[in-house]
């Protein structure tokens, strides 16, 4: 009801209606002329605006180059990798929300509870898929895409994951890729090559050195993508046509690498769970038949991000399993080293064939005293490398003029510096020279250094690959190959784009008499009973080598003869061994290092040896496969089987490098071993001068089972 | 006038016949608004189809929609059956309650991005501060309809009305929720201008406006968002990629669509996501990205009847409180859709008005639905003095 007196305020009030109505003109009339400003006069500028929104550029990733081995065996590869992702917002808009996440879990076999905290803990990303499970198995995806119809917001992911076929074997060597991170990208960028986030790139091994060859050129297409730059699915009337092609991808190029890989797991069967390395290489040219680091990982689980907690566990091992113990880490060589203070001495002349040294067991040099492993007598170069007598090698220090001599010719051989192998992370190991301790230390080279430098101890580091490489070189008369891995590099196609050829460094000069002396007495290493390998030998093959076992720590006087197996597994010493097969005709040679195993007869040549024997019968089975050779060694009167060695004191006990200050016990002579016989001179000819221990072999066994 | 006196003549001619009172009120009946209302919550759901369908389906939000447009219906009849008079009677009683359910929000109230601003009623979530709108409007109307100032209102005589404003208007900015303070705060000005206010007392507003706004602006009660987005409006380009995106988004999804739109569901700036919200606040973008000019001028026109459909029901009212509730429900509707569409537009800043009928969002269409129904029961009862 009206109120009294209200009709003549009505009546004004209805006069302001015209305001009103003009006010609401005026707004519309904006409202209008925005959109005419915006729809007509600015719309083929915003239209072009969305297209560009709508229309994005999708990178096509390239698939990396593949690696395989000489015989085009594949190593490395590119597999897909099947990812269970869920979008929450599609799964919950559906209502099937409970009966999905049971089907999953039993798919699956994860607790719907997880997968129910992941899609809670991810719920804020508007439509985005989150992650349930990565790598699924063939049989999940299977089950999955059939039932997929019915399940809202579930998607099968395919994603591309790098995988070493063979797990952890040459993890080192081959390396890893992983997703490039936000602060390397400068420093890649600034090199024109175009990196972005979410590529991929080499961070180890070869992966990461052949980086520009393997990674391929990405491609692109242009698609129809919403605003989280998500591929939309296909829609039937779709204004433009999907999946316009702007560039193909380039795969990358593939690797041919020297690597054998039967050799490769011919040793990491033979390394078993020991800790250590081994580097196998072709003396003729310098190629790397085989390169092991172990403890190993599996690179295969970096290549799609590694868990914080593998990749902590791997930080923290004490036996470095990221590390790769053949070319970087050093490692004394031990009595490996005395073919060098043996060359040193022969070409110095400060001993000859004839020299003949005492070796009472002990020797005192300025106020220490240093022990030999064994008392041998009277005894010459080639019976002191075969019986690695400190003594004789003491002498030969004593007889040079100084540790520069035996600094000289090892630096010659290649040890002390890279051996220009094109792999990252080489040390040059250690050559120790007076003015390099004086540099180093401020104090003056001792005489007693000399000595323990001599038989490969003291400052004296060398990398794995250095002893081959040094083994091969002599073994093929003095040519320094560059050690290399990769043979040739090949298009995704397989042409063959680059081919790597041996390069020789240098030749080292070396007298015909140097050669056949250390040859001899590396043959009576593992070819005489009095050897320090002599139950590694291979009859028939003619593997020769030499035995080390590196002291890690100087022993304290009375733990001087304490054995090594007794020893805490840290204190034990390194088993080292270098050997190369066949003597006169080397086409292999292969070095070894048993972190902690002790002796190198027993803990480091059994799988140089394994190594040696599998690469002849596989590349030469017309000279040293099974049956040729049985049948060879019999016509020789000889068996194939390694017979049982008989005991001898040098197989276990050699090569400790510094004794404690002692006093010197009354000599006590023992019985020398009988020289080994001479070398044969000619290559094809079986090794004369047959063991007696030959013909107790039995006949018909495996001679592949290393006895000791 | 004249128009609305013959009408009169001939209702008074029937008045006496009982018989047929109820074909008369039949024919008294305002069907236009009501119309109007089915025609634009008609495109309005067509049109939220369109802005989630391709999403998903199965979010079913037009589902939820339609449901809130019946619960609005069986309101409108409610209201229909009444005398808008009884607001006159229970405009406070539903001012404290209305001011009661805000202040709750606050206490048991619902989050969603940062804000609270529903509480639960059942399964429904309800936003008070929507039906605020209506309340304070009811509550404004009542309180002038018996106030016999003359010659323009002055500084004092505001300060009540001011008061009963800025109560509500506090709870909600707590929340907070800018944009319905601000629809709250331009209906209170609309109705004030409109009942005259001294000149002087005017200017003395205008300059406390600047100043309250500029320690608004320094004080920290603004949330650095809303801070944000007014920078952003005044900018946009500052920072595309973040509070400068949405007006960018939105301008380009009202431009791209030309003079006759993509199509329906084809509009690649909402269905590719590139608009967020685009179902509630950013709808009209969805609209005018598929329609085009040509549909937007035809939306815009739709309003613009409604608009003036309404007006002349505040116009033929022949009591205070009639007019005053007609015009402030009237001024609730101009800004929201002159603030939503200019929002989208680019024009304004960003602060979240949903746009009458086409937003989605249960308690904004109920709310515009009791207005409209309000609106037809006072041009219905126009003549029954």
């Amino acid at each position: 009801m009206a109120f009294l007196g209200q009709e003549e305020q009505i009546r004004e009030f209805q006069d302001r209606f015209r305001l009103l109505y003009a006010a609401l003109f005026i707004g519309f009339g904006l409202l209008i002329s925005r959109l005419v400003f915006l729809q007509i006069l600015m719309g083929d500028q915003l239209r072009l605006s969305s297209e560009e929104n709508r229309l994005k550029r999708v990178k096509i990733a390239a698939p990396r180059g593949m690696i395989f081995d000489r015989n085009h065996t594949l190593l490395i590869d590119n597999r897909p990798d099947f990812d269970l992702e869920i979008t929450p917002q599609y799964l919950k808009g559906s209502g099937e929300e409970p009966k999905v996440i049971s089907f999953l879990s039993k798919i699956i076999k994860k607790p719907e509870k997880e997968i129910q905290d992941i899609l809670t803990k991810n719920k804020s990303q508007s439509f985005r898929g989150v992650k349930i499970k990565t790598d699924l198995s063939r049989d999940e995806v299977a089950q999955i895409e059939l039932r997929k119809i019915d399940m809202p917001g579930v998607e099968v992911r395919e994603e591309i994951r790098r995988t070493n076929i063979y797990g952890d074997v040459a993890a080192h060597l081959l390396g890893y890729i992983s997703e490039v991170n936000a602060t390397e990208l400068p420093t890649l960028n600034r090199k024109g090559v175009k990196y972005r986030l979410g590529d991929s790139i080499g961070k180890d091994g070869l992966e990461r050195r052949m980086e520009e060859n393997l990674r391929g050129v990405d491609g692109e297409e242009i698609r129809e993508v919403d605003a989280l730059g998500r591929v939309k699915r296909e829609r039937k009337k779709s204004s433009t046509g999907q999946g316009v092609v702007g560039r193909q991808a380039l795969p990358g190029k593939n690797l041919i690498l020297t690597i054998d890989q039967d050799l490769q797991l011919a040793a990491t069967q033979a390394f078993g769970d020991k800790i250590g390395s081994l580097v196998a290489i072709d003396p003729r040219s310098g190629e790397i038949l085989a390169m092991l680091s172990r403890p190993s990982y599996d690179p295969t689980s970096f290549s799609r991000g590694i868990p914080a907690s593998i990749w902590g566990k791997l930080l923290a091992n004490e036996n470095h399993p990221l590390m790769d113990k053949s070319l970087a880490e050093h490692y004394p060589p031990g009595s490996t080293f005395k073919i060098v203070t043996a060359i040193a001495g022969l070409e110095e002349g400060a001993i000859d064939e004839n020299t003949v040294f005492h070796c009472p067991g002990k020797i005192k040099i300025g106020n220490r005293l240093h022990h030999c492993h064994s008392r041998h007598g009277e005894i010459s170069v080639t019976r002191a490398i075969t019986q690695s007598c400190d003594v004789f090698f003491y002498r030969v220090a004593q007889k040079l003029k100084s540790v520069d001599d035996i600094a000289k010719w090892a630096t010659i051989l290649g040890l002390g510096k890279r051996s220009g192998i094109n792999l990252r992370g080489e040390v040059p190991g250690l050559i120790p020279t007076e003015a390099w301790k004086k540099e180093r230390y401020g104090q003056p080279w001792n005489a007693g250094e000399t000595a323990s430098v001599a038989i490969g101890q003291s400052f004296v580091t060398t990398t794995v690959l250095q002893l081959a490489n040094l083994y091969g070189t002599f073994s093929n008369g003095g040519t320094r190959y560059r050690p290399f891995v990769v043979k040739a590099i090949e298009s995704f196609d397989g042409k063959i784009i680059k081919e790597f050829q041996p390069e020789p460094i240098s030749q080292v000069k070396l007298k015909p008499k140097t050669i056949e002396l250390v040859r001899q007495g590396l043959w009576g290493v593992i070819n005489s009973p009095g050897g320090t390998a002599y139950s590694q030998r291979l009859p028939g093959m003619e593997f020769v080598g030499k035995t080390g076992t590196a002291q890690l720590f100087r022993q304290a006087a009375d733990k001087i003869n304490t054995r090594c197996e007794s020893m805490r597994y840290k204190d034990r010493h390194n088993a080292v061994f270098v050997g190369f097969a066949p003597a006169n005709d080397p086409k292999i040679a292969v070095a070894v290092v048993g972190e902690h195993a002790c002796h190198g007869g027993s803990g480091a040549a059994p799988i140089a040896r394994a190594v040696i024997k599998k690469y002849l019968e596989k590349y030469y089975p017309e000279q040293y496969g099974e049956k040729t050779l049985a049948n060879k060694l019999k016509s020789l009167g000889m068996s194939s089987q390694v017979p049982k060695a008989p005991h001898s004191e040098a197989v276990e006990d050699e090569g400790y490098a510094e004794g404690g200050e002692q006093e010197i016990a009354p000599q006590v002579r023992i019985p020398m071993a009988p020289l080994p016989p001479p070398m044969p001179v000619t290559p094809r000819e079986a090794p004369s001068g047959p063991e007696p221990s030959y013909e107790e072999g039995l006949e018909g066994s495996d001679t592949s089972e290393a006895e000791e | 006038m004249n128009h609305s006196s013959i009408e009169s003549q001939i209702s008074n001619d029937y008045t006496t016949a009982r018989t047929g009172d109820y074909e008369e009120d039949l024919k008294k009946f305002n069907w236009s608004l009501l119309i109007i209302e089915v025609i634009l919550f008609g495109i309005g759901i067509w049109n939220l189809i369109s802005a989630t369908g391709v999403q998903d389906k199965s979010l079913g939000l037009y589902k939820s929609q339609a449901v809130w447009f019946g619960v609005g219906m069986v309101l409108t009849a409610i209201v229909l059956a009444l005398h808008y008079s009884l607001f006159s009677r229970l405009a406070y009683f539903i001012y404290f309650a209305n001011l009661i359910l805000l202040g709750a929000v606050l206490v048991v109230g619902k989050s969603s991005l940062g804000a609270k601003r529903w509480i639960g009623v059942g399964g429904f979530r309800i936003q008070p501060s929507e039906f605020m709108k209506l309340s304070m409007v009811i509550c404004l109307a009542k309180y002038f309809e018996s106030d016999q100032t003359v010659g323009g209102y002055g500084f004092k005589d505001l300060l009540l009305p001011a008061l009963l404003v800025a109560l509500p208007c506090g709870l909600i900015m707590l929340q907070p929720d800018l944009g319905t303070a601000l629809i709250i705060l331009l209906t209170f000005v609309t109705m004030m201008l409109f009942m005259k206010i001294q000149p002087i007392t005017l200017v003395a507003i205008a300059v406390t406006s600047v100043i309250a706004l500029g320690a608004v602006w320094n004080f920290d009660v603004l949330k650095p968002y809303q801070k944000q987005r007014i920078v952003s409006f005044i900018d946009p380009t500052s920072d595309p990629k973040g509070s400068g995106y949405n007006s960018i988004q939105s301008k380009i999804a009202v431009g791209s669509g030309q003079l006759l739109g993509k199509g329906y569901q084809k509009g690649t700036q909402s269905q590719g996501n590139f608009l967020p919200e685009h179902h509630t606040d950013f709808i009209f973008s969805v609209f005018s990205e598929e329609h085009g000019f040509v549909g937007c001028t035809i939306l815009i026109t739709l309003y613009l009847i409604f608009m003036m459909n309404g007006l002349s029901v505040a116009y033929q009212s022949h009591d205070k409180f009639g007019i005053l509730l007609a015009l402030g429900i009237m001024a609730i509707f101009f800004w929201h859709i002159f603030f939503n569409m200019g929002m989208v537009m680019g024009m304004l800043p960003i602060v979240g008005v949903p746009l009458p009928f086409l937003s989605y969002g249960g308690s904004s269409l109920v709310t515009s639905i009791l207005g409209v129904a309000i609106l037809t029961n006072i041009s219905n009862k126009k003549f029954m003095f």
